[in-house]
């Protein structure tokens, strides 16, 4: 190879990588809405692939295992139904009592429900995707918050057409305002960079050193900084440390990220 | 051209691959499969070749993996502040740089040496994963350089993993270069029609 091939293909490159490091914000959202949208096709058939293998295993249960599962689940559905009825009324009652007061009506959410379709295959950031974008009705800037029905999820990230990337509140640059059940503690959840498990633990920091927290106590959503609502579960204590300045705990998140398959997304809320 | 355009496509195969491996128990182990080819290239491919493999390789992986925090006001019309936390486009440096590391060594893998590069894959890798932990320790606040068993694992762990696949990598994509017409290692192919 010839030193002026050498020369003009080192130039080449040196003048491609210098574009695109010189990239604003919005040139660099956009290529990775655009990658994302380009490899989401990639993904879904991956992920389909993945849960029919998922399924096939599944299958092969025995039928009076099947018929067992089958009958709890019937079970369940008429508890929850006959909940959601009392529920209902309860809510009227409630509207018609904030009326009554002239309090400002609560706001109702509402929710897209979403499946993940791939997990973040780097090292230091604990990111999902999922099958929703703008088209679905996200929110193209992000920010908005992803959760299940075990507790609070993450919120999106980059949107594109039909995906979007969340990032998880295990993930250290998610921060999330909390506050502890039954106390007046508050603080902010962040993910730990690494942990002695294959996903990183959350810790619940700025306490107060004489919060003197005990195992177990749920640790809520507080609303504070307009991202996430109030009162959303993230998980429970482990342990309290008091430290030098402040104290902090150790959380068991509420929702198990390694088997998470389906998610919702607050896409907006009715007043 | 076409073995380059085979790497590339196996390149992005295997980043689209990596998300549906998890973790490995019990530290959180990454397996890195895209470098690894990446770094097979830079042993088969000239060095213009070696720059193209490093630019898309870097380019897919920081399209996919930046984190970019953007603060919008209160009714989300303007942009307040943009919290980059890895530029766009660092993955591409890192790569040309240990591509060319890498290139340095391909005399030796033409004549059909195998092993030193397979090590050599394991030893970029973790220095990748390093390097993006330096990285973004420098951009979160505060700046604390925590270097405990767990972090030592995700760095050295995919490093290890990336060494152990790489010569079946090797053996296959010579296979493939074999297929396609392509002389990844000339000297050996000399040696065996002697």
């Amino acid at each position: 190879m010839n030193r002026r091939n050498i020369i003009i293909s080192v130039s080449v490159f040196v003048l491609l990588t210098g574009v695109v490091l010189t990239r604003g914000p919005h040139g660099m959202r956009r290529l990775q809405s655009g990658f994302l949208g380009m490899i989401s096709p990639f993904l879904k058939s991956g992920s389909s692939l993945e849960k029919k293998y998922r399924e096939f295993r599944e299958g092969l249960k025995k039928l009076d295992q099947l018929e067992q599962e089958n009958g709890d689940l019937k079970v369940r559905n008429k508890e929850l139904s006959t909940t959601n009825q009392v529920l209902r009324g309860f809510e009227a009652e409630n509207k018609q009592l904030r009326k009554a007061l002239q309090y400002r009506e609560s706001t109702i959410f509402t929710l897209t429900p979403a499946r993940i379709i791939a997990r973040d295959a780097s090292t230091w950031y604990n990111k999902i995707v999922i099958d929703r974008g703008f088209a679905d009705g996200l929110d193209p800037k992000g920010d908005q918050p992803v959760l299940t029905e075990a507790g609070l999820v993450g919120k999106t990230t980059v949107v594109d057409d039909h995906t979007a990337t969340v990032v998880l509140i295990a993930d250290e640059t998610c921060k999330v305002a909390a506050n502890v059940e039954g106390t007046r503690e508050q603080g902010i959840v962040k993910g730990e960079r690494a942990s002695n498990q294959a996903v990183p633990g959350i810790g619940l920091n700025f306490l107060s050193k004489q919060a003197g927290l005990k195992p177990g106590q749920n640790v809520l959503t507080s609303g504070a900084g307009g991202v996430f609502p109030s009162g959303v579960l993230i998980g429970t204590v482990k342990e309290f440390k008091a430290r030098e300045l402040d104290g902090h705990a150790s959380i068991i998140p509420a929702v198990d990220f390694t088997t998470l398959e389906d998610v919702f997304v607050i896409v907006g809320k009715t007043k | 051209m076409m073995f380059f355009a085979i790497l590339l496509v196996t390149m992005f195969a295997a980043l689209i691959g990596e998300h549906f491996i998890g973790p490995l128990a019990p530290h959180g182990v990454r397996v890195l499969l895209m470098p690894m080819i990446m770094f097979y290239g830079a042993l088969a491919l000239p060095l213009p070749g070696m720059l193209a493999l490093a630019f898309c390789g870097g380019l897919m992986w920081d399209a996919l993996h930046t984190n970019m925090a953007l603060v919008w006001s209160a009714d989300q019309t303007q942009l307040l502040d943009v919290n980059v936390e890895v530029a766009l486009g660092w993955s591409i440096i890192v790569y040309a740089l240990l591509g060319a590391l890498l290139n340095g060594f391909r005399p030796l893998f033409q004549r059909g040496r195998w092993d030193i590069h397979a090590l050599l894959a394991g030893l970029g890798t973790a220095l990748i994963v390093l390097l993006e932990y330096l990285m973004l320790t420098f951009r979160r606040e505060p700046v604390v350089f925590v270097f405990d068993q767990e972090i030592w694992w995700r760095i050295g762990g995919a490093g290890l993993v990336a060494a152990l696949l790489a010569p079946l990598f090797f053996f296959v994509l010579n296979y493939v270069a074999f297929l396609s017409g392509y002389e990844s290692q000339p000297a050996r192919g000399t040696a065996r029609s002697r």
